[in-house]
């Protein structure tokens, strides 16, 4: 007789239950990922992993080390051309022998691995689905995976698989808004701790032998609190300003803003165009990041970011000139 | 492959060999897949970013630009290219690539920006196939002016630093420098942005921005 009202009780737990436990998978993907975050950042590893994308697999090396030095970090291909890719607290090193150049940037102020908070970086659950489900062994160690399938088309859909015990990244996969797979990286071998050869972080590179390639490395940008002087008037959802330089000299106009939604970001530039800057207009792909360039007036404005074309177009068309600028 | 091997590809390249000793070389290139790459290599990058006055000048190498290769197959179509928004265009698109990065100009179509296919359509020139080698090469980078070429070193700089705030922002560390240590692939992608519209911001949001 009263079978319906225990039905729907049972029911009402059930969702309950269910809805908790989908919760909590959300919550502890988030505090896995927090975990990696930080164990990249503060942890030493070494090891060899494979890159694929466009169906070609590059095998490279990196490095990271944080000590009394600060965090260093070297990172090189040990198939193919060589080239390398060297962090550390004078900002980052490219050298490019295929094309005999090297390609530097400096540190711009407070953006070598600071601890953003969470809250400062955009809501993951707003763009993406996060689930904390399998474990494999890969590079002789057991991960855990932590997927972020993504709700719209603004983004693109990440796997992470982390080391158990550290939270250290050891497989990574970039999917698109149909899960199809468009990069993906996993280590091969891997050392944590005391076991990372310090001597791989020596360049074999040296840079006087490379032409340097321009970039506006000399141009000495801050993180600034102050509110930009652009803003767009639509962003996509989850999105939110984690970042703004702008350049410390009065007589050039340089901005720059990085929008995040808490794992993807799009930094947008805009600056004075000239031959210097050159012409930039429309989409152009640069690996698995897109940009879009448009000119406004004596303006150029470019976002560029590891997100679909449609979002940095989205991003880019919608760029105003604030209010309190005015 | 040997030295030898390389200096006759130089020579071919400046035009500086014999017809029958060019012939013999270019079917070799037909056959040797490692001489083809090399050749390709060095087409490719042949006409470098020349830096007047630099005491570190080298010669070559420092531009790579790439095209479709006439008369043959693209590479394995990955699924970046057969994504929604991207899909591949024989002959139509530009791979062009500077020291940093490969940049792909996609070609625009309807309800594109005014002036979107600037760059794409005077880099839209036509890339020799070593199976049809003509003896004396044509240079391939003609096809950048100064001021594409500025855009494309600018491009290179805003990754660049995209990547330096991005390792932290986005939280993926060494992640985000990967696609500059990995080797560029030329690839041939166009925008469909009639696909666009499918993709839009929700209101509260844009007005959550506000």
């Amino acid at each position: 007789m009263n079978s319906l009202p225990r039905k729907a009780l049972m029911l009402l737990i059930f969702v309950s239950v269910s809805g908790t436990v989908v919760a909590d998978g959300s919550g502890q993907a988030r505090k896995w990922l927090d975990r990696m975050t930080r164990a990249m950042n503060e942890m030493n590893y070494q090891g060899t992993f494979v890159y694929v994308r466009d169906g070609v697999v590059e095998t490279m090396r990196i490095t990271h080390v944080r000590d009394k030095q600060g965090v260093r970090e070297r990172m090189y291909s040990i198939s193919g051309p060589r080239r390398e890719v060297i962090r550390n607290s004078d900002g980052v090193r490219c050298v490019l022998q295929d094309s005999s150049s090297v390609v530097e940037d400096s540190l711009v102020t407070s953006t070598f691995f600071p601890e953003l908070p969470f809250e400062k970086m955009g809501d993951t659950s707003v763009g993406y689905d996060l689930k904390l489900s399998g474990e494999a062994r890969i590079a002789g160690k057991i991960a855990h995976r932590v997927s972020f399938k993504p709700k719209d088309d603004f983004r693109y859909g990440y796997e992470y698989w982390l080391e158990k015990h550290t939270g250290l990244l050891l497989k990574w996969v970039l999917v698109d808004t149909d899960q199809k797979v468009l990069a993906k990286l996993l280590f091969t071998d891997f050392k944590i701790g005391q076991s990372v050869d310090l001597k791989e972080l020596e360049s074999s590179s040296p840079a006087e032998n490379f032409v340097a390639m321009p970039t506006f490395s000399k141009l000495k940008t801050v993180v600034t609190e102050s509110s930009p002087r652009w803003q767009p008037d639509k962003l996509p959802p989850g999105f939110k300003l984690s970042s703004h330089n702008q350049q410390v000299n009065p007589d050039g106009v340089f901005e720059h803003m990085v929008y995040s939604d808490g794992l993807a970001a799009v930094s947008v530039y805009i600056e004075k165009k000239g031959s210097e800057v050159g012409v930039l207009q429309g989409v152009s792909q640069l690996g698995t990041n897109n940009a879009y360039s448009r000119q406004q007036g004596e303006l150029q404005i470019t976002a560029i970011g590891e997100v679909p074309a449609v979002t940095v177009k989205t991003i880019a068309t919608s760029m105003v000139r604030s209010v309190a600028s005015n | 492959m040997s030295k030898e091997s390389l200096e006759h590809l130089s020579s071919l390249m400046d035009g500086e060999m014999s017809r029958d000793s060019g012939m013999f070389l270019t079917r070799r290139l037909a056959s040797d897949e490692s001489l083809c790459d090399a050749w390709e290599r060095y087409h490719l990058i042949r006409d470098c970013i020349r830096q007047p006055g630099s005491k570190h000048f080298v010669t070559g190498l420092t531009v790579k630009l790439a095209a479709s290769l006439e008369d043959e197959q693209l590479p394995v179509v990955s699924a970046w290219r057969s994504n929604r928004w991207l899909k591949p265009v024989s002959g139509l698109a530009i791979a062009a690539s500077v020291a940093l990065m490969a940049i792909v100009v996609t070609a625009p179509q309807q309800g594109a920006l005014p002036g979107d296919t600037a760059i794409a359509e005077s880099a839209n020139q036509p890339f020799v196939s070593p199976n049809i080698l003509p003896l004396a090469p044509v240079s391939q980078a003609a096809s950048f002016t100064p001021s594409q070429k500025a855009g494309a070193e600018r491009l290179n700089a805003y990754l660049l630093r995209h990547n330096q705030m991005a390792g932290s922002a986005g939280r993926q560390g060494f992640v985000s420098f990967v696609p500059i240590v990995a080797t560029q692939v030329s690839v041939q992608a166009e925008l469909d942005e009639s696909q666009e519209t499918t993709a839009t911001v929700p209101e509260q949001e844009a007005a959550a921005n506000k």
